[in-house]
């Protein structure tokens, strides 16, 4: 599989038809991969793809990034179902033009959580919450794809994959409270949740702002419930569960819970679902006549 | 005439923020027609409720509200048409989100007021103080960092009584 894709990516580079490739190349230690730019035709063979190449890709893809900004008219990808719905998502929100880039599909059959846990062979006890449920290991929108690719159902609503939602979701509400409070105390605001993230595309991001000061910069709860709301209310409607978010936490802390939380939200209440469609109107930028209004007095 | 003053052991702050051709308006006609409500509401005016960004009440709750309301024209009588419709998309939204985070959303109040409606103005109000007041303070920043400099003039009001 891999072959096709570097026999692919070759061509593209060699025609002078894509200026780069960006993709997954061996990491520092054996469970690690990184991820590579490849600018020339005789670099391709440091390509590879499998169930450690977790990272998400499109990050590099988003205007905030330095990257896009070399002038390279047009980016070869390698993606994942998951990635892909990321371009998909930024190119719905006009952040990315579908003809600048080009999409090498792989097909995936799911990734390891944490390095720490690759043994060799991915299995149920090391693979990422996320790959639970996934209807896009066959991706759905590429211009190249190693073989014949099957049709899928993707009608199906979203899941969420993580059981914590729900235990959240049961308990009471000053539980839940006292929940996030223990957990916030320890984020010390290094942002590394927003950086990971390919939907954060500010480029100057609100809580960066100083005029006027809309969250407290301070890293005690005042801040930090602050920050974290502002984040998941961003996200709302456009978060495609990667899971990098949680992934880069230094501290730990399950940030990708609101937006699974949202996600489930949205579903429920719009129908919508990030990701899978390049021209269907984000929840938020819209509406209906008849929308449910049961909390309005 | 006019209300008797009750003393309670706690007041809640309310933060209003309210579309200015509807609510505002209405608020004002409650106050020229010198109609009596809960003092404990501060009000900010914006063009539409498509203005009230969650930010603020984010911002709010962060500087210390024990609630907020949000209000403006009913469907369908938006003076742009149809800012109501995003901001009633965006509160369904915001709401889940306050309750995944534990925060009562019985905190949040959401109600079309329009113009004529001044007595409709000091239900919400009265109503909605009633229940704040209820739920006590809002428990997000019990632990605050207290401002060092308002600890000092504590002290020292405390010293001189
Ligand atoms: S919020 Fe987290 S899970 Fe969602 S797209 Fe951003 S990084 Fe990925
Ligand atoms: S948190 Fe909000 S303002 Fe900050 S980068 Fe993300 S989307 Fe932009
Ligand atoms: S990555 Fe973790 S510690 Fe850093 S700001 Fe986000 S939640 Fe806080």
């Amino acid at each position: 599989m891999i072959e096709q894709i570097r026999n692919q990516a070759r061509k593209l580079l060699e025609d002078g038809d894509v200026d780069v490739v960006i993709g997954y190349a061996e990491g520092s230690d054996p469970s690690r991969t990184t991820p590579v730019f490849i600018r020339k035709a005789k670099d391709v063979d440091k390509l590879i793809y499998d169930p450690r190449c977790i990272n998400s890709l499109p990050l590099y893809l988003n205007k905030r990034h330095e990257y896009t900004r070399k002038g390279w008219k047009k980016t070869a990808i390698i993606g994942k179902g998951c990635d892909i719905r990321a371009i998909v998502q930024l190119i719905a929100e006009n952040q990315l033009k579908r003809d600048e880039i080009y999409i090498l599909g792989v097909p995936c059959e799911g990734q390891v959580s944490h390095p720490e846990k690759w043994d060799g062979s991915l299995h149920d006890g090391n693979r990422a919450t996320k790959c639970i449920g996934c209807d896009v290991m066959t991706p759905h929108e590429t211009d190249f794809f190693p073989g014949t690719k099957p049709d899928v159902d993707r009608s199906s609503p979203y899941e969420v994959t993580s059981p914590k939602v729900a235990n959240l979701m049961e308990l009471e509400l000053d539980k839940r409270f006292a929940f996030w409070r223990t957990d916030f105390d320890r984020c010390f605001k290094c942002y590394a949740c927003r950086e990971v993230c390919p939907h954060c595309s500010c480029n100057v991001c609100i809580t960066d702002e100083t005029t006027p000061s809309w969250i407290d910069p301070a890293a005690h709860k005042k801040g930090v419930f602050s920050w974290h709301l502002t984040r998941a209310m961003h996200l709302v409607g456009r978060c495609t569960g990667c899971g990098e978010c949680t992934r880069a936490c230094p501290m730990d802390i399950q940030v990708d819970l609101f937006n699974q939380r949202m996600k489930e939200v949205v579903q429920e209440s719009y129908s919508y679902k990030p990701g899978y469609s390049l021209e269907d109107k984000h929840p938020l930028i819209t509406y209906q006549v008849d929308d449910r209004e049961d909390f309005i007095k | 005439m006019g209300k008797k003053i009750e003393i309670h052991d706690f007041e809640p702050k309310i933060m209003a923020f309210v579309c200015k051709w509807c609510t505002y308006s209405g608020a004002d006609l409650a106050g020229t027609s010198r109609m009596d409500y809960s003092p404990n509401v501060r009000m900010i005016r914006l063009p539409c409720s498509g203005r009230i960004d969650p930010q603020f009440m984010i911002k709010a709750f962060e500087q210390g509200a024990d609630g907020v309301i949000i209000s403006g024209c009913h469907p369908g009588d938006c003076h742009y048409n149809e800012g109501n419709y995003y901001a009633r998309r965006r509160n369904t939204t915001f709401r889940q989100l306050m309750d995944f985070h534990g925060i009562d959303i019985e905190r949040i109040e959401f109600s079309w007021i329009s113009a004529a409606e001044a007595i409709k103005w000091t239900e919400v109000i009265d109503a909605f103080t009633e229940k704040v007041r209820e739920l006590g303070r809002h428990p997000q920043y019990d632990d605050e960092i207290v401002d060092p400099y308002a600890q000092f003039l504590v002290q020292k009001d405390q010293e001189s009584a």
